[in-house]
């Protein structure tokens, strides 16, 4: 079950040059901050009361991340949608016609994530996650 | 330092046919439409959904073009603040430019949209209850 948006997530330039805005003048607190080598990217997450707001800064050339920043510049990359249960809703929304990216919950920054294919939704990229202990 | 945001009061997806994406997103993720609006004048339809705190935006004409697949995108946030003037000075003496705030279309409240800064979001900042009077 969906419980509430988790993260809206921003792809970036260069993170620290980011959270000069997002963290110091906006004042959103850093709660994780992690490059995750096998996605080729850095994550940063910033809380703002029950969501968070999830920073993307490429760091290989190789990725989606960066491609979406090679193409379209930066902005909003993603909806991510909290849930109970990542792996349910991968099969609820598979029964229902939406083109997996993940077929099955893996590892992310948000806890066990899975995403979804926009051509799905209207060209919207739309993240599940659970959150996982020491995750957010 | 900051600006006393507490929580993102509302993210916006566009479409060109907003009332299709909002059922899409409705009948997948099992989320609910609490309410439609279409603004006269203005060619605007827009539908809106709940998630805890979080108000949820499909917005786009009112009239869909025919013929053309459903498009949408991710196309801004907003957050909410306490006090809004108190939030655009310490934006502007940052260094970054921020409208002045104006009253918003939801009744008693301010808006006010950031315009630099933002990595390419469109980013606003609401205030509810802040009308004088």
């Amino acid at each position: 079950m969906i419980t509430r948006i988790h993260h809206v997530g921003l792809v970036v330039q260069d993170a620290d040059e980011a959270l000069k805005f997002w963290r110091d003048v906006i004042g959103l607190e850093v709660t994780d901050d992690r490059v995750i080598d096998d996605q080729g990217v850095r994550g940063v997450l910033l809380k703002i009361g029950n969501s968070e707001v999830e920073l993307l800064e490429p760091t290989r050339e190789d990725t989606g991340v960066a491609r979406f920043l090679e193409t379209r510049g930066e902005g909003m990359h993603h909806l991510c949608f909290e849930s109970d249960d990542v792996a349910k809703e991968l099969e609820t929304a598979a029964s229902k016609g939406i083109e997996l990216i993940d077929q099955s919950p893996r590892p992310g920054l948000a806890g066990m994530i899975g995403f979804l294919h926009p051509k799905s939704n209207h060209g919207v990229l739309v993240e599940f996650a659970t959150p996982i202990e020491g995750a957010h | 330092m900051g600006i006393g945001a507490t929580h993102i009061d509302h993210v916006v997806i566009s479409s060109n046919h907003s009332a299709k994406t909002a059922e899409l997103f409705s009948k997948t993720y099992d989320i609910e439409i609490k309410r439609t609006m279409s603004r006269p004048g203005t060619g605007a339809h827009m539908e809106f959904a709940k998630l805890d705190e979080v108000v949820l935006e499909f917005a786009g004409p009112g009239e869909p073009p025919e013929g053309e697949d459903p498009r949408a995108r991710l196309s801004g946030f907003v957050f909410a603040v306490d006090d809004i003037d108190a939030a655009v000075k310490t934006i502007r003496d940052a260094g970054y430019e921020v409208t002045e705030p104006k009253p918003a279309v939801q009744p008693g409240a301010k808006i006010a949209a950031v315009k630099s800064g933002t990595n390419g979001v469109p980013f606003a900042l609401i205030q509810y209850g802040a009308h004088e009077g």
